[in-house]
């Protein structure tokens, strides 16, 4: 059996590949090793439309969209203190999106299907498989061996086969946070708009720092889908030594926290899960995103923007894989010449150059104090801002006292401050 | 407000799986390393509580894997043999 295009992986990037190269009439073998397109799957809850417009236009037609997030909250928490910036639009905003991952997944399936790319779930691909002379010609699951022109590998983040064929080295903690996540869902819609103050079809996106990581990078995010929340927490791997709480407790600790125990009540559990995701960006890409016979895409290769409060994974996959897409449409051959063509797209468009500029957010989030700091003094500055005694303090009163309380320096505070808003 | 905390067993649980018995896709290596691993950071750092320590040893059960790929990048002795499971088995997520 010889396939145009193997793609490992029926994840954004692969699917998006997959669309764009059977539409244009390339002989397209999908690969997955779920159950279902998905099924593997998870992620925090929400998708940026602005790029999609650009690489995959259908989706404004008929895609599943749960709500489109209208609310954007970041919240600095402690044991008995909050402080919550909030960012709303009023108007009928569509530029991000919350949906589970395994119904949009399944949307671009069908898309891509009804082009005719052939997708075989319950399949793990063991191995890319090269000739005598190294190159690419196809992939093994157990027994089997799949040959094709070009092989596309979005197997996302854990990247085995790559590490197995020698291209990346193993993941070094350093490279990705892991995220645990529960779907927690309400009686009925009404309940959790009314709960978190929603209109019908509005979405609120809330990243909470401080608290739900023990002070250590990362933080907590929830997303509300129609009727349930995505609840998780996200910790740097670098970070296990000092983490007190077990992974596996992390969200239940952030679920029972007062701040947002009084939000879900009553809501049960529908499904936990846990996932990797690249935090270094750039900085864990592969040494080439193209080889004689293969290209890489999405997750495996390091295409997630992280900027503390913004992540950006589904549009930078779908859009990686629409560019492999491309490059395979323009080569002559499959030899990583022709395909080179492919880092030149990542590079015209806005996945290399955005990466790029980010480059520096990775060390700063994962700065031990920078979180730590942020969340103790600004919420106790707050609280000393906004409790009237024998005093009505000042702003920078406030400040003063919060800072001899907590012991870190407004100064301290100011510079990395600074630091966030160059880079973040 | 109090609510009821769910155990890491109740909550997966809530899961659909397919558990491949005769083939876990995680195997530990040399378990006499583990007995001389310091500070076992598979014991808490693995989302689904695979890895429990008992005595000296580590027990390793597969069988609620969320297959996040956590416990191979974050052991210190490079001791995990961690595999994508095969044809369709492990988790199933469908709400995520």
């Amino acid at each position: 059996m010889k396939y145009d295009v193997v793609v490992v992986g029926a994840g954004p990037a692969g699917l998006a590949a997959a669309y764009k190269l059977a539409s244009a009439g390339f002989k397209v073998l999908v690969l997955e090793r779920g159950r279902e397109p998905g099924a593997k799957e998870l992620y925090g809850g929400r998708i940026y439309a602005y790029w999609l417009d650009r690489f995959l236009p259908e989706f404004r037609k008929d895609a599943p969209v749960d709500r489109w997030v209208r609310k954007e909250r970041v919240t600095l928490l402690t044991e008995n203190k909050a402080l919550t910036v909030e960012s709303a639009v009023l108007e009928k905003e569509r530029s991000s999106f919350v949906v589970p991952l395994v119904s949009f997944v399944s949307w671009m399936a069908k898309l891509a299907q009804n082009t005719g790319a052939k997708i075989v779930t319950e399949v793990t691909v063991d191995a890319l498989v090269r000739d005598e002379k190294g190159r690419f010609v196809g992939v093994q699951s157990g027994s089997d061996m799949v040959q094709a022109d070009f092989i596309i590998d979005a197997e996302g983040v854990n990247r085995l086969l790559l590490e197995r064929a020698g291209i990346v080295k193993k993941l070094e903690p350093h490279y990705v946070a892991v995220g645990v996540k529960e779907v927690l869902k309400f009686e009925n819609k009404k309940v959790l708009e009314e709960r978190l103050g929603l209109d019908e079809d509005e979405g609120l996106a809330w990243a909470i720092a401080g608290y739900p990581t023990e002070y250590l990078p990362g933080g907590g995010f929830i997303y509300t889908y129609k009727d349930s929340l995505a609840l998780g927490v996200v910790v740097y791997l670098k970070n296990w030594e000092k983490l007190r709480t077990p992974v596996y407790d992390l969200v239940e600790r952030l679920r029972l926290h007062p701040y947002i125990a009084s939000l879900v009540k009553g809501a049960t559990l529908q499904e936990y899960g846990g996932h990797m995701t690249p935090v270094a960006g750039i900085n864990m890409a592969p040494p080439r995103f193209y080889y004689d016979g293969l290209l890489i895409a999405g997750d495996a290769a390091g295409f997630l923007l992280h900027t503390g409060v913004l992540i950006r994974g589904v549009d930078f996959a779908i859009a990686s894989g629409v560019l492999a897409a491309e490059a395979i449409k323009e080569a002559k051959s499959p030899s990583a010449e022709d395909l080179s063509v492919y880092e030149k797209k990542l590079r015209t468009s806005f996945i290399l150059p955005q990466l790029e500029k980010f480059r520096g957010a990775d060390k700063l989030l994962g700065d031990e104090a920078l979180f730590k700091d942020l969340a103790v003094f600004s919420t106790e500055a707050a609280y000393r801002y906004f409790n009237i005694d024998d005093e009505h303090r000042t702003l920078l009163e406030a400040a003063r006292e919060a800072s001899k309380k907590t012991g870190i320096s407004i100064l301290k505070i100011m510079i990395n401050m600074l630091r966030a808003v160059r880079s973040l | 407000m109090s609510l009821k905390y769910f155990t890491i067993e109740e909550r997966l649980n809530a899961n659909a799986w397919d558990v491949d018995v005769h083939r876990p896709h995680i195997k530990i290596k040399d378990p006499e390393r583990c007995k001389k691993c310091e500070k076992k950071p598979c014991t808490y750092m693995c989302p689904a509580k695979c890895y429990v320590q008992q005595g000296d040893y580590i027990v390793l059960s597969t069988e609620a894997c969320v297959e996040c790929g956590t416990c191979r990048v974050v052991c210190p002795h490079g001791n995990i043999e961690w595999n994508y499971p095969r044809s369709g088995m492990g988790i199933w997520y469908r709400f995520t």
